[in-house]
């Protein structure tokens, strides 16, 4: 018989995406013509074999692997603090010296009174109330780690062009200096070295980016990018913030000690 | 939806990361064998697995309580293999524009090499099968994944994949003529319709 299907005809047909001038003729023949009919079966079976086959399985351990590799990249959510009523890395800071503990304190309340819907904070809010919420202090400053690993990302990965792009992480950048230097003071009144010193190039970037002139040319742009790279900054910023998450499990882990509540008193 | 996913779920949009964690311990497996499907080899199937929890994460307050959560999870590997497999294009028509089209996935070291030995060893059909995709370049691959087993359609496909119809039909055409010539001599032929369709000219 002639005007048998081609073997694209044939594949077409079988996925029911034959084209509409078509659709007639090749229905047409198929109905008659038993080679078409028998190949096309063949093809079926062919086809066939592929949905009954199992896919490749991942190896052994694969979703231990998948979270291990996965927990450091996740923003932390705000509701952690559920299973986190033992502090942060904070009480080493709130046991080196009430003084760095009324700063952040002051940072933490400004955050309490700006996300209070009641309005029941005033400007200078009392310790207790942070103090009795001392994960929102660990809510706080894993947030403004993750949303300046985000803003860094961001700028590094953006086009040399983006200008609009640019803007935005420059107000957020502007945003994250106040915060930066709260916990920097903070970190190094509490002897916290190794946490000051990644804030503090940190914040000379967070500065840099903050004022840098609106049209700011690709060039610097690319200066300010090598310059982030040069410093390991995301990497150094990433280190402290799954720092800060290990000393938070270890908390938990011992059992909800919290040394913050007495020692603010 | 599962039953216990739904628990789980709601708790994880609440931010409960360690309900997050429970989700990406029980669904990896499926997110990798799908992403595995997709995109042909190990690595970049955990890269996929990455991305898409990354994504599921981040979406998660969107997701419908009522809806299916693995359904959704699906979707969003999909997805993700997909931006993978379209951002590694774009690298590589920088460097080689034919690379892609070249030689499959398995040659590039990713897998162990189906050869006719191999295949006639094989007393799996799921490693016949699994060694056939193989034989795929990555485009082929992907556009007859997508339409073969995600049942989109070849436009669909062509618009996720970002190629012309024509284009992606052919892609379909190829993928679809390697896995017949690698898998009819395991398919019970009757009445030599294996030699009749082999012997069919293309257009
Ligand atoms: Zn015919």
């Amino acid at each position: 018989m002639n005007n048998h299907l081609s073997e694209e005809e044939l594949i077409l047909h079988y996925y029911g995406e034959t084209d509409r001038a078509d659709e007639a003729r090749l229905d047409g023949h198929l109905a008659e013509c038993g080679e078409c009919q028998s190949a096309k079966a063949q093809l079926q079976r062919v086809l066939a074999l592929v949905e009954t086959a199992a896919p490749v399985a991942a190896p052994p351990g694969f979703e231990r692997d998948a979270w291990a590799r996965l927990e450091p990249r996740l923003p932390s959510p705000r509701s952690e603090r559920r299973w986190t009523r033992a502090i942060f890395w904070f009480p080493q800071w709130a046991l080196a010296g009430g003084v760095a503990a009324l700063v952040l304190m002051a940072f933490v309340a400004g955050r309490i009174s700006g996300s209070d819907p009641a309005g029941t904070n005033p400007a200078a809010p009392g310790l207790a109330q942070a103090g009795g919420n001392s994960d929102v202090l660990h809510t706080a400053v894993s947030d403004h780690l993750d949303r300046t690993q985000i803003m860094l990302t961001e700028l590094v990965n953006s086009g040399v062009n983006q200008a609009d792009a640019f803007a935005g992480e420059q107000a957020r950048a502007g945003d994250l200096v106040a915060a930066n230097r709260l916990i920097r003071q903070s970190a190094a009144q509490s002897g916290d070295e190794g946490i000051a010193d990644v804030l503090e190039d940190l914040e000379r970037v967070l500065q840099e980016i903050a004022n840098a002139p609106a049209d700011v040319t690709s060039n610097e742009l690319s200066d300010l990018k090598a310059r982030i790279t040069a410093q390991d900054l995301l990497f150094r910023v990433r280190v402290i913030a799954s720092e800060m998450r290990n000393r938070t499990r270890n908390d938990r882990e011992a059992g909800d000690r919290s040394p913050l509540r007495p020692s603010m008193s | 939806m599962d039953e216990r996913d739904a628990a789980v779920v709601a708790k994880a949009r609440d931010g409960d990361r360690e309900a997050f964690r429970a989700l990406v311990e029980r669904h990896s497996r499926y997110v990798f064998s799908l992403a595995h499907r997709m995109t042909g080899n190990a690595q970049d199937a955990e890269d996929v697995v990455q991305e898409a929890w990354l994504k599921a994460h981040k979406q998660l307050s969107r997701f419908e309580a009522r809806a299916d959560f693995r359904t959704w999870l699906h979707r969003i590997t999909v997805n993700c293999s997909i931006d993978l497999i379209r951002g590694r294009r774009h690298r590589e028509d920088a460097h080689d524009p034919a690379d892609l089209e070249q030689g499959p996935l398995s040659e590039r070291g990713a897998e162990t090499q189906p050869t006719p030995e191999r295949m006639a060893a094989s007393t799996q059909i799921s490693d016949r099968v699994n060694q056939a995709l193989g034989l795929l370049t990555a485009l082929e691959r992907a556009a007859f994944t997508l339409r073969h087993v995600e049942g989109m359609s070849i436009d669909e496909v062509g618009e996720k994949l970002g190629m012309k119809t024509s284009a992606t039909k052919h892609s379909i055409f190829r993928a679809v003529k390697k896995m017949r010539q690698a898998l009819e001599p395991f398919v019970p032929s009757r009445e030599h319709a294996g030699s009749q369709l082999m012997g069919r000219e293309s257009k």
